[in-house]
């Protein structure tokens, strides 16, 4: 079963008086447990399907279904509750709050989810991502790899069954991307739909589908040849 | 965790600014609490005072009774004069408890002016039972004797048993009294016999005032029109006095009440402007908080809570500031008003305090509502962008 399904999708935004036309339409199915890349050159539309796929944007037209539901013509409200239950989210930029400790910042979503605050699950999301050390520590302290690695597990703490990830590797030198992937890749193995924008070619062929966009279309689904995974960070 | 410590590690992350800007709302809240409680404390201190004059109403030679009045009350001397027939008179009026007859004369004594007041002990004392004597107060008909105020006993080193040439004629007068503290005008007066003042200042059957208690304060009015009748006579009730020295601090109260207006628009613009900037530092971090699932009404009360912790902090460090240094603003204002009642004026009123605590947290309100509006209706993805407005 496809866990996201996108029919015609197109995005145009205003840019002074003129139209400037993002995607246009754009027809996507992501099965359930897949790892896909999306690549692209700039201004092709990337974040803007990013976006839309993760509920931050609403399509001009089109259909987006996401696990079963329905998204398109929501209000604000219902796309804020598909975000909490279904998607997490990784950025270039870590977006980590400067004055709360990792565990604080992996457990921030839990606030506004309503969730009770589960150390436990906090410590099991800090293993998975290699940073049980570093729990008391505040962003400041924390290597850029790692700081993504703290996002990741924030984007995991209400168990999404996507995770979305904008060029989570763009601020990072290239071994600590590939600990990244490494990690994307681990998540993938536990089942976790995984989808990422990427500029890095040799990085996006790791994933197990690379869907490229080109002037607001996807060009092909090309089945990405996997890259050797490297014996350690 | 939840909102409110978040709110509390924003605030942390610019501690200088943080300071900065509840130091503002200290000042602004500071003034207010101030100027709010001299006002309250003001009238009631004035009233106080008129109260322990013992009298209702006084009754003055015709001209200007307002003048007239303020001069009695803080020694003066007044060139028009009642007489004893008048004393008489109202005496027989309905509803007069006590009428006793002042003479109020002054005399210069190396270049500082004394007040003189010529009394009878006998109607005089019974509207002054707060007044306590080292010694003894004159009774009536003896002569050459004097009770004198402690803060003029002080000046003149004099004591009970001193004996004074007084007046044109030196004559000898021996101190028989000194007034404890009152803590009015009276602790600078010399007190004579009524007969004594009239002959040293040669105004034999002449009075400068009567002043009248009344049976009950329902009957001031009817005891007032009737002491009109008399051509010479006209009558100030303390209420009157009190209204109008309220009319002539009026004009100083509403320049400090806009002090207070612009020294709140300024902090509340300054608070706005630091929300309004710690917002726009974080669009981006406000899309992330959306993208992982804060909707508008977190944001929203996020930016609120934070603008109330600064406000609240800063009312309550403000009220503090302004009851420590009460005394200072105290002497700035008495400066300013243009008659100023001895008791103190800045009191712990518990209403107030709330009134200023409830004023900081409704400014908090308004400085945040429009940036925590601003910040919960921005779209996600545009604030990740860091695409503001």
């Amino acid at each position: 079963m496809s866990i996201i399904e996108a029919t015609g999708i197109c995005k145009t935004y205003p840019r002074g008086r003129e139209e400037v036309c993002a995607l246009r339409g754009v027809d996507l199915t992501i099965e359930k447990g897949e790892f896909v890349s999306i690549v692209g050159p700039s201004g092709a539309g990337k974040t803007a399907l990013m976006n839309i796929l993760g509920c931050l944007d609403t399509p001009s037209c089109g259909t987006l279904t996401i696990d079963g539901v329905q998204v398109t013509g929501k209000g604000e409200a219902e796309l804020v509750r598909i975000r909490r239950e279904h998607i997490g989210f990784v950025f270039q930029q870590f977006f980590l709050i400067p004055t709360l400790t990792v565990a604080e910042n992996i457990g921030l979503p839990l606030l506004f989810s309503g969730t009770p605050y589960d150390p436990a699950k906090i410590e099991i999301l800090l293993e998975k991502v290699g940073l049980s050390h570093r729990a008391d520590h505040l962003p400041g302290q924390l290597s850029g790899g790692e700081m993504q690695r703290v996002a990741i597990a924030r984007a995991l703490v209400n168990d999404p069954r996507i995770l979305l990830a904008d060029e989570p590797t763009g601020n990072l030198d290239s071994v600590t991307a590939y600990g990244i992937y490494h990690l994307f890749e681990e998540l993938h193995q536990q089942g976790i739909t995984i989808i990422v924008v990427t500029h890095n070619h040799e990085l996006a062929q790791r994933a197990g589908r690379v869907i490229t966009i080109r002037d607001g279309l996807v060009d092909g689904g090309v089945m990405g040849a996997r890259a050797p995974i490297p014996e350690q960070e | 965790m939840n909102l409110f410590t978040l709110a509390v590690k924003n605030l942390q992350r610019r501690k200088g600014r943080t300071i900065l800007t509840v130091a503002g709302v200290a000042i602004a809240v500071a003034i207010l609490f101030s100027l709010l409680s001299f006002s309250a404390g003001y009238e009631r201190e004035l009233t106080k005072e008129m109260d322990s004059l013992g009298f209702h109403l006084l009754a003055v030679p015709k001209g200007c009774p307002y003048e007239a009045t303020t001069l009695i009350l803080h020694g003066g001397v007044i060139p028009k004069y009642l007489t004893n027939e008048d004393l008489v008179r109202a005496r027989a009026t309905d509803g007069v408890v006590i009428a006793a007859p002042l003479l109020l004369q002054q005399f210069v004594k190396d270049g500082t002016p004394h007040i003189v007041y010529g009394i009878e002990p006998d109607v005089m004392l019974p509207l002054k039972p707060a007044w306590k004597v080292d010694g003894r107060f004159f009774t009536v008909n003896e002569t050459h004797v004097m009770v004198i105020g402690s803060t003029l006993a002080e000046k003149e080193n004099l004591a009970p048993g001193s004996v004074i040439p007084f007046g044109p004629l030196q004559e000898p007068f021996t101190i028989i009294g000194v007034l404890k503290p009152t803590g009015s005008e009276d602790d600078n007066f010399h007190f004579l016999p009524l007969a004594d003042a009239q002959r040293v200042f040669k105004k034999e059957g002449f009075i400068t005032a009567i002043a009248v208690r009344a049976d009950d304060v329902k009957h001031i009015h009817d005891i007032s029109v009737e002491l009109e009748k008399v051509p010479d006579i006209q009558v100030v009730t303390m209420a009157q006095v009190t209204g109008t020295i309220m009319n002539l601090v009026g004009s100083a109260r509403s320049l400090l009440f806009s002090v207070i207006v612009i020294a709140i628009v300024i902090s509340a613009a300054g608070i706005t402007n630091t929300l309004l900037m710690s917002v726009n530092e974080r669009t981006r971090e406000i899309g992330m908080m959306k993208a992982i699932g804060a909707s508008g009404y977190h944001i929203g009360v996020l930016l609120i809570t934070e603008t109330l912790l600064i406000t609240t902090i800063g009312g309550i460090i403000g009220i503090i500031t302004a009851l420590a240094g009460s005394g200072l603003i105290e002497m700035f204002v008495r400066g300013l008003v243009p008659y100023a009642p001895t008791g103190s004026f800045v009191s712990f009123d518990l209403y107030l305090i709330a009134g200023c605590l409830l004023f900081s947290i409704g400014l908090g309100l308004l400085c945040g509502i429009y940036p925590a509006w601003k910040s919960a209706r921005l779209s996600p993805m545009e604030a990740i962008r860091g695409e503001w407005e």
